[in-house]
């Protein structure tokens, strides 16, 4: 028994080394993923249409609807803006929160009750909900299913939604470059989330870093990463951390509001994202790229209730509005700064700027888009994994 | 009577604990300058009782009087205030600290300087009246049980207590300590205290108490003047029904050294030595006797020979092989049938959650080669000793713990004895149990005598081990001090032997 | 604290040990528990201005009535809480038992999902790949032996050196689950930047029969195993035995050391094929692997104090409440934290009752004592 015993633990220690250092499984070999708006099929809508009166829509969201800021406040409010523009009641949107993407077990339950309540159509609003979104778009195809910043989509029931935050960093960019070149400190700093390995992230970083150097060349960008979402405590740390190293703007891509409350304690300026975080932080916030969920939602429903929709992943920006710039904080912003991210916007909305345009090269001077090349959808979501000239990691 | 005052006087008392009846309607009363026994056999409510008139419980129903007055006492505290004092079996006393602050200890002092300074001169007047011979500025734990249990009574009476309620006082004393407390005893009845002995000791009733109230199963049976009673007539009020007090005694061919044990030396916990070069035989067909004041190393003696306890040194022989260091289940493969009764029924010899049947299964669940437990012959068993024992149970399925003390001592006696032992160490088989029950328990020790088990039977009562055994050997801090014919030897010679006075070496070879 | 030396009072209401109660009234006591509870609840309902029945009716729907297409939909969903809590606190049950306070249930889960996952990760469904039929059981012996050796650990140092098994086990839960955060965010990452593995292949996945997951004849076959093994077979004869007095076990002979690393592997196992049982059911790990059963099994062990079929009742009340009211959510608007609340008063008006399992209340008696 007990010569057994050491034997098979042997194994098993062995197998789990293994495990953590041998298995390069790559990911989504098998699935069929259509990424971007490139693959636009024309189609008639396999859904009938649907009386207003009678649509039911779903929603899951990570955490509360409760918050004042933040991802899941985005999207609530952009719920909101759908139900009212369309003129639906209360009892027709059915928001299920605080659903952990972690908890797969619980996500299923949630998923199978939005169905079990006859919703037409259910947006799922976080990334790890992803393959269980999948499933049940298999289980259900009666149903409509969007999933938001996700890689994965059929060609029937279930989309993707996301957007091109990007082009609202590289406007914030302009503010934060202008800041610093008031100071005269060529030195910003941003707190990720994750490291470069993640597209959204570092995609973001860059298009910030490429905003700031069109006003400001000689800036440096300096980034931290705390390694979560949502971490106040380390969100703080590393904001400090990046003052103390001379930075004078810091931006972010993470959920709390720390890093512009540490920017106002220590007298520098910052940009936030998600929302409007001026009353957390009025003598340092600028201005925050933010998410305007509400003119997907109603155009989505508005197809449903047409019977228009057809699955075809979502990817917009500026030009319809989904995403923007919270209202600058007018006192404190470098003289100059609207007019100059008026200018971009307009650029960026007629389609004459896009931000990534080559020649763009990447912090060790190797070219990675070439003269007047510019990056597919497909690159932008899932690309992106280098940081260009002027980003530095800290 | 009702002119009469009396210190003392429970009316009509009813306490009940959920179903079970501790007391019912009883009646007593007691005079300054007057000492009753309450006797009553173990789970007669005596304890209950005294309890009640300390403050530890509460009564359902009937009044207690003091001094007249009707009153209620809800705590420890208020019974200080009516002047009751009363000794526990278990001493609370702390044992870093000195006779004289246990004593002054607890009691309201306006500022510690009046404490210090007058006190020690109040205290030795007050030992100097009742005649306690105490040094005060001894270390609890430097004292015997004897001076702690002294230190106890100065205490309450240094509380102003004149109604004394002493609760079993002489079972962890030797006969000589005995006397002595009497004779303080005597003394504080000379001036005027109340004194309430509880105990199920005849011998003692007789010679201290001027009156005895019998308590039978939780009712007050009868109050008699001591003068006018005899031990006799005591039992059977106790009992309830006429009892022979004869303790058999059957000669046996005896199969010499059957067990021997050898210069054996044993720490307990706390890395004392508990027994030192312990060396004796035992025949088979023999009861030795193992007497000695409580704690004197009986406990490490049983559970060495059991395997319980590693020793540090010496042997244990049976029939010439040494089984110390083995395991119980290696010394029952060797094929020695082993019995232990262990002191601590509940806690070492039974599970006490457990019905009859799976504490049958105790020793033998192992038995055969199914993974699982053979219940069969388990409540077999159990039903038999029910019978046989006359175990008092609404069935073999009761847990144990609901039984009484006797009851479960049958239990565990009688799982013990149908294993056929070769070799039965019992430690204080009889303690808790009724007469009855004692004298059934004999029986089936003197029963396994004739079939020429070898005995270790370790106990408290003297009379009965005089009895009972053949020879008796005395403990006192974990040595032998002597090993003495049960049939020849007196009740003194043993007390002095247990006070640690070794016999003399003719008198060994004597034997 | 008594007046003048002589009389005192006494107090309103003391509170006094009972004699311990008899099987059939416990069992009338649990139920008069489950009503109190239900009004408790019902009080709090209404105070938030719905109608107690109406949303009971919702609960008692939600967890058992189903959709057009599948009425069986919510049962399932009710299944798949039940089965990881009965066989959790069955694991459990073991070591309490024993007295052996197994507070690791949470992080033996995750060890078990992360033994049962290293085999799912090597699986494809290619052809030459690990068939289903010996995938499965291999992830569930993994899973039991991952929880088990996580078990093993708390029970060592308590036999070596005498340390608390409550801390311990409790402690050994949040190693396990950064080390789970560091394998999903770490070796086993599929997308950078998101803490996620990716979801197994099928042969990886728990077998359906009829829409059900074959877990539940797991759990089935494990109700009945633990019932057996606790009162019918020797080494669960031991157990209660060292459980009640370590001194007994060593009186009979017990090898006091064994039967403790013995029973607290199996407990450990247990707990670890609940791991394996999720990792299975949902095809993917992730952090929230355990949903907090580990820490729900120690009250629903206890709740049926350690007895095999009342884990069985104890564990569908709970299940029914989680989704029943995970429900009201979408019917009745009722928000998650609402719901939360009404749990909490139900299970709280339930556990509140244990206390009169062992107490009770004795009032002042308004007679005699006062004249004569």
């Amino acid at each position: 028994m007990k010569k057994l015993f050491k034997i098979v633990s042997l194994v098993m220690a062995f197998a789990l080394v293994f495990a953590l250092f041998g298995c390069n499984k790559p990911a989504d070999d098998k699935t069929t993923t259509t990424t971007g708006a490139g693959t636009t099929v024309a189609a008639t809508s396999a859904f009938d249409a649907v009386a207003k009166e009678d649509i039911k829509v779903g929603v899951l969201h990570i955490t509360s609807i409760q918050e004042t800021s933040g991802y899941t406040y985005a999207h609530h409010k952009g719920i909101q803006e759908m139900k009212e523009s369309l003129g639906l009641t209360d009892a027709q949107i059915i928001e299920k929160d605080e659903v952990p993407d972690t908890e797969t077990e619980l996500v299923k339950t949630s998923l199978q009750e939005l169905v079990d309540a006859d919703c037409d159509i259910i947006f799922a609003t976080s990334y790890n909900y992803m393959d269980s979104v999948e499933e049940f778009a298999a289980a259900n195809p009666k149903v409509i299913f969007s999933h938001c910043s996700g890689s994965k989509s059929n060609n029937s029931n279930f989309n993707n939604y996301f957007g091109r935050i990007y082009e609202a960093r590289y406007l914030s960019g302009i503010a934060a470059g202008l800041k610093a070149k008031e100071i005269g400190t060529p030195k910003i700093g941003f707190v990720a989330a994750m490291d470069v390995k993640n597209s959204e992230v570092t995609g973001g970083i860059n298009a910030f870093a490429l905003g700031v150097q069109s006003v400001y060349p000689e800036c440096e960008v300096f980034v931290k990463v705390t390694g979560s979402w949502y971490d106040p405590v380390k969100e703080g740390q590393a904001a400090k951390a990046l003052i103390d190293a001379g930075c004078v703007v810091l931006s972010q891509h993470c959920d709390s509001d720390t890093v512009q409350t540490t920017a106002q304690q220590n007298n520098v300026f910052g940009v936030g994202y998600n929302s409007d975080m001026t009353t957390a932080a009025p003598k340092a916030h600028l201005v925050a790229p933010i998410w305007n969920w509400g003119v997907y939602y109603t155009a989505a429903v508005q197809q449903v209730i047409n019977g228009t929709w057809i699955s075809k992943d979502y990817f917009e920006g500026y030009n319809v509005g989904l995403v923007g710039l919270s209202a600058l904080n007018e006192s404190i912003v470098a003289a100059g700064t609207a007019e100059k991210i008026a200018e971009a916007e307009a650029k960026i909305k007629s389609g004459e700027l896009f931000v990534f345009t080559g020649p763009i090269l990447d912090n060790t001077g190797k070219q990675i888009i070439g003269e007047g090349e510019k990056l597919s959808d497909g690159q932008i979501q899932t690309g992106i994994n280098y940081y260009i000239k002027g980003v530095t990691l800290s | 009577m009702k002119e009469k005052i009396y210190a003392i006087e429970l009316n009509n008392i009813t306490k009940t604990f959920g179903e079970v009846v501790a007391n019912k309607d009883v009646c007593l009363n007691v005079c300054h300058g007057e000492i009753l026994a309450i006797l009553g056999e173990n789970g007669s409510g005596k304890t209950t009782l005294m309890n009640m008139l300390s403050g530890i419980y509460h009564p359902d129903s009937g009044e207690i009087q003091i001094n007249g007055q009707p009153v209620t006492i809800n705590a420890p505290k208020d019974a200080i205030d009516l002047k009751i004092g009363m000794i526990h079996q278990h001493f609370k006393l702390v044992d870093v600290l000195s006779a004289a602050d246990n004593i002054i200890m607890g009691r309201h002092q306006k500022s510690k300087k009046t404490r210090k300074s007058k006190l020690p001169s109040e205290l030795s007047a007050l030992c100097e009246s009742f005649g306690f011979d105490i040094n005060l500025s001894k270390k609890i734990y430097e004292m015997s049980v004897s001076e702690k249990q002294t230190v106890e009574i100065l205490k309450v009476l240094y509380q102003g207590a004149d109604i004394l309620i002493l609760d079993e006082p002489t079972a962890v004393l030797t006969p000589q300590e005995t006397k002595k407390l009497f004779a303080i005893l005597k003394n504080m009845k000379q001036s005027g205290a109340a004194i309430v002995i509880i105990t199920h000791k005849l011998g003692e009733v007789m010679e201290i108490s001027d009156r005895v109230t019998v308590l039978r199963k939780g009712e007050s049976i009868a109050t008699v003047e001591t003068a006018e009673t005899t031990p006799k007539q005591l039992t059977e009020l106790m009992v309830g029904r006429p009892v022979s007090l004869e303790i058999e005694r059957p000669g046996v061919e005896q199969e010499k050294n059957m067990f021997e044990v050898h210069r054996l030396s044993v720490k307990n916990n706390d890395g004392v030595y508990a027994l030192k070069d312990v060396s004796f035989s035992l025949n088979g067909g023999e009861i030795l006797g193992v007497a000695g004041v409580a704690g004197s190393g009986q406990k490490e003696l049983c559970e060495t020979i059991a395997g319980l306890l590693p020793a540090e040194k010496g042997a244990v022989l049976y029939h010439e092989e040494n089984i110390l260091g083995k395991t119980p289940a290696e010394i029952i493969n060797l094929g020695i049938s082993m019995s232990f009764i262990p002191e601590d029924r509940l806690g070492m010899g039974l599970v006490s959650s457990m019905d009859i049947t799976d504490n049958m299964l105790l020793k033998s669940y192992k038995n055969g080669k199914s993974p699982f437990v053979n219940h069969k012959p388990a409540r077999e068993l159990a039903q038999s000793l029910v019978e046989k024992l006359e175990i008092v149970t609404p069935s073999i399925k009761t847990p144990v713990r609901y039984l009484s003390g006797g009851n479960v001592q049958k239990v565990l006696l009688g799982r013990e004895i149908e294993s056929n032992p070769n070799l039965l160490i019992t430690a204080y088989p009889v303690r808790g149990l009724d007469i009855n029950s004692s004298y059934k328990i004999y029986d089936l020790l003197n029963e396994q005598k004739k079939k020429g088990v070898a005995i270790l039977f370790i106990g408290e009562d003297l009379d009965v081990m005089l009895g009972l055994c053949d020879r008796v050997l005395v403990l006192c801090h974990g040595e032998i001090t002597g090993i003495v014919d049960a049939k020849t030897t007196t009740k003194e010679e043993i007390g002095l032997l247990m006070t640690g006075e070794t016999k003399t070496q003719q008198e060994e070879d004597a034997e | 604290m008594i007046a003048n030396g002589t009389r005192t009072h006494e107090p309103l209401v003391r509170i006094a040990k009972r004699r311990e109660r008899s099987r059939a009234e416990l069992i009338l006591l649990r139920a008069a528990a489950f009503l109190l509870a239900i009004v408790a609840g019902g009080a709090f309902i209404a105070l938030l201005g719905h109608s107690p029945i109406e949303v009971y009716a919702e609960i008692f729907k939600g967890a058992f009535a189903g959709n057009k297409r599948d009425p069986l939909s919510a049962v399932k969903q009710t299944l798949v809480f039940f089965v990881p809590l009965i066989v959790t606190s069955l694991g459990l049950s073991l070591a309490f038992r024993m007295k052996f306070w197994n507070i690791g249930g949470e992080g033996q889960i995750i060890m078990g999902g992360i033994f049962a996952t290293i085999f799912a990760l090597y699986s494809t469904d290619n052809p030459g790949a690990i068939p289903s039929f010996i995938l499965l059981p291999l992830m569930f012996v993994a899973g039991a032996l991952g929880g088990g050796l996580m078990a093993l650990l708390p029970a060592i140092f308590k036999i070596k050196f005498g340390t608390n098994e409550t801390l311990f086990t409790l402690m050994l839960n949040y190693i396990a689950l950064y080390f789970l955060k560091y394998l999903v965010s770490g070796p086993w990452q599929r997308t950078p930047g998101f803490a996620s593995i990716g979801n197994f292949d099928k042969s990886a996945r728990m077998w359906e029969i009829g829409g059900f997951h074959a877990s539940l004849l797991v759990a089935a076959a494990l109700v009945i195993f633990v019932h057996f093994y606790i009162k019918k077979s020797k080494q669960g004869y031991e157990i209660s035995v060292v459980g009640e007095s370590q001194p007994t076990a060593r009186y009979a002979g017990m090898n006091v050391g064994k039967i403790i690393l013995r029973t607290m592997f199996l407990s450990g196992a247990i707990c670890g094929m609940v791991g394996m049982i999720k990792v299975s059911s949902t095809y993917t790990l992730t952090e929230g692997i355990t949903g907090g059963v580990g820490f729900t099994g120690i009250t629903v062990a206890w709740l049926s104090q350690f007895n095999a079929l009342g884990m069985v009742l104890v564990s569908l009340l709970f299940a029914i409440l989680q989704k029943g009211s995970s429900v009201m959510q979408t019917s009745l608007g009722l928000s998650a934290d609402a719901s939360n609340v009404l749990q909490g008063i139900i299970l709280f008006s339930f556990l509140g009752t244990e206390f009169f399992t062992r107490y009770k209340f004795v009032f002042k008696k308004n007679n005699s004592k006062e004249k004569e």
